[in-house]
């Protein structure tokens, strides 16, 4: 009887669990059902979770549209490439040298930059915007990757790795005639390869995802980003067809998917390590 | 060190003392190290110089100004803040503001706490995998992706949200149309996808937590949610505090989900202060007001900062 007893509580606990699960995946699965569905079954109720008729006609639509998608997933996976390449470049060097080189004013200077995590974009996009217009690279993808190639999330989470490392290994490499960068190319990079693709991952997806920017710099629909050309499908009085709508989403949403089944287990360790020892 | 200058000064000849001494000083292993660690970060000042302070302080600039994009300009001291104090809709967003950023901390923490916690029980390995993934899911997809599935669900006519309502007697609930229902589906949109984040931070700080802590307070006669109370909380408080941080930095900016959702309304009552400053800024271009705002934002987000810093300081317990 005992034993009936304690196993309730654990009962409870999964059935809460999955029940939230449901919660988070039922959006995404009516995404999916919708948009393999025949448009003019978009709005049935009961909402079907399984279709019974199965068509790529949606994607097609989508794929076909006035709103360039195609052009637009290439723009996007272009700036995010450029940005995701040139943060794991800067924020390894920059993490390496606060957690590992000895120079006068390392702190002060580390504390400093991370400070702007602090400044909302709202703050700098407006001088930025008129920056960018005086040299000409507004609706170019060079006024989002300008303003992307560094940034202080990477060089936190890059510190906190290489903070973790022995300090012998290091001190080893110096006695064996190693110049500061020779260490780390040879000794200290090749060990940080899990974070530096948490930190790709984790860039990667955030400039990927990146909506308020986008919107500011880019006033075509040619050089506009995949999350622009979405809102463009789904149309201002939000007339756009659902279920065109939802297979545009849903090609969106996929590359997020695919990182995130590769990456997962990068992302949620470098999230660890960084979350709890503050 | 002197012998690294021995090997590269010529020797013999009668090179000045003082440039070897220079050189030697160069080479030597204190300061070439720090003249790497110089070379190493420059990138990174250099962005943050360009990208981030110049910007932050020509916004500081402009917040005295009346810029608009093609007009003349002119200082107007603080005309901008004192507009501020008497701007009614400013003041309606930034309670909009606060309330999303209540209801995020309060909801999204204790609902990732609370899954984190029951996530931490001993279940099988498949199991907690696969929820510990569909969980976390959602923070990876762009939040206007998520809104505009969500805006569909939430249509007040033959909407998904409002059918299993009607199933149990309620509703129909007119959810991005009505001032309550707009501000709710922002909470609920943005609750439904950053939980996971929060609850990965969470379940690591759990796993931290010793078995042996636990199991004595249960021998001790313990109940569950006292031990929880008592022992776990505290153990785990730098992850509270780090999310509730997160939380109020994130929750602040809210912005695609608006946009999407209710455009700010119905009238102003879902719009937050992001949502007013791109529209002051970027729709009406007056981006000196805009500014000014922004600045506020800024300083509020300091000053929450600093606060959850110092109460960290005096209630987290430091291993």
């Amino acid at each position: 009887m005992t034993r009936v007893w304690r196993a309730i509580p654990g009962t409870v606990a999964v059935v809460i669990l999955v029940a939230a699960s449901v919660v988070v995946v039922a959006p995404f699965l009516w995404m999916f059902s919708t948009s393999v569905r025949p448009s003019l079954e978009a709005y049935d109720l009961p909402p079907r979770w399984i279709p019974t008729s199965v068509t790529l006609d949606n994607y097609d639509a989508a794929l076909n549209h006035a709103v360039p998608l195609v052009t637009q997933f290439f723009n996007s996976l272009f700036i995010a490439v450029t940005i995701t390449v040139s943060q794991m470049i800067t924020s390894a060097l920059a993490g390496y040298a606060f957690a590992k080189l000895r120079f006068p004013g390392r702190n002060v200077i580390f504390i400093v930059l991370l400070t702007t995590l602090m400044i909302p974009i709202q703050v700098t996009i407006i001088p930025l915007f008129i920056g960018m217009s005086q040299v000409g690279l507004v609706n170019t993808p060079w006024s989002l990757i300008l303003p992307g190639l560094t940034h202080a999330l990477g060089i936190f989470l890059m510190r906190q790795f290489f903070i973790s490392l022995p300090g012998e290994l290091i001190e080893s490499a110096k006695i064996d005639g190693a110049g500061p960068f020779t260490t780390f190319r040879k000794i200290a990079l090749p060990l940080a390869r899990p974070a530096l693709a948490a930190l790709g991952v984790i860039v990667f997806l955030a400039s990927w995802n990146n909506y308020f920017a986008p919107l500011v710099f880019l006033r075509s629909v040619e050089t506009a980003t995949l999350p622009l050309g979405l809102v463009l499908l789904l149309g201002p009085y939000k007339s756009g067809n659902p279920a065109v709508v939802m297979a545009g989403t849903a090609l969106a949403v996929i590359p997020a998917l695919i990182v995130f089944l590769i990456a997962q287990r990068w992302i949620v360790e470098s999230l660890s390590r960084s979350g709890i020892r503050g | 060190m002197a012998n690294a200058a021995d090997a590269r000064s010529p020797n013999g000849s009668s090179w000045p003392s003082r440039g070897a001494r220079l050189l030697a000083w160069l080479r030597s292993d204190r300061v070439y190290e720090a003249l790497n660690g110089y070379l190493f970060i420059t990138p990174v000042v250099l962005g943050f110089l360009v990208f981030f302070l110049g910007p932050t302080i020509a916004a500081i600039g402009l917040s005295f100004t009346d810029y608009e994009p093609l007009s003349e300009v002119s200082f107007i001291g603080v005309d901008n803040y004192v507009r501020m104090l008497s701007d009614v809709r400013l003041h309606t967003v930034y309670v909009n503001s606060f309330v999303y950023m209540v209801a995020a901390v309060v909801l999204m923490n204790g609902i990732a706490l609370g899954l984190a916690y029951f996530l931490n029980k001993r279940l099988p390995r498949v199991l907690r995998y696969v929820l510990r993934s569909a969980y976390f899911f959602p923070s990876m997809v762009a939040l206007v992706y998520v809104a505009i599935i969500w805006q569909f669900l939430l249509t007040k006519d033959g909407g998904v949200v409002n059918y299993y309502l009607s199933l149990v007697g309620l509703g129909p609930i007119d959810w991005l149309g009505s001032g309550i229902g707009a501000v709710t589906s922002v909470i609920i949109v943005d609750v439904w996808r950053n939980t996971g984040l929060a609850l990965i931070i969470f379940l690591a700080a759990l796993q931290d937590v010793p078995d042996e802590v636990t199991e004595a307070a249960r021998i001790d006669g313990a109940s569950e949610w006292r031990t929880f109370r008592t022992i776990v909380i505290p153990l785990i408080s730098p992850a509270i505090f780090l999310n509730a941080t997160l939380t109020i930095i994130g929750s602040l900016q809210i912005f695609e989900s608006i946009l999407i959702l209710t455009r700010g309304g119905p009238g102003d009552s879902s719009r937050s202060v992001v949502f007013y400053v791109y529209e002051k800024g970027f729709q009406s271009f007056e981006m000196g007001y805009a500014s000014a705002i922004s600045i506020t934002l800024f300083g509020v987000i300091i000053v929450l900062t600093l606060l959850m810093f110092r109460a960290r300081r005096r209630w987290v317990h430091e291993g």
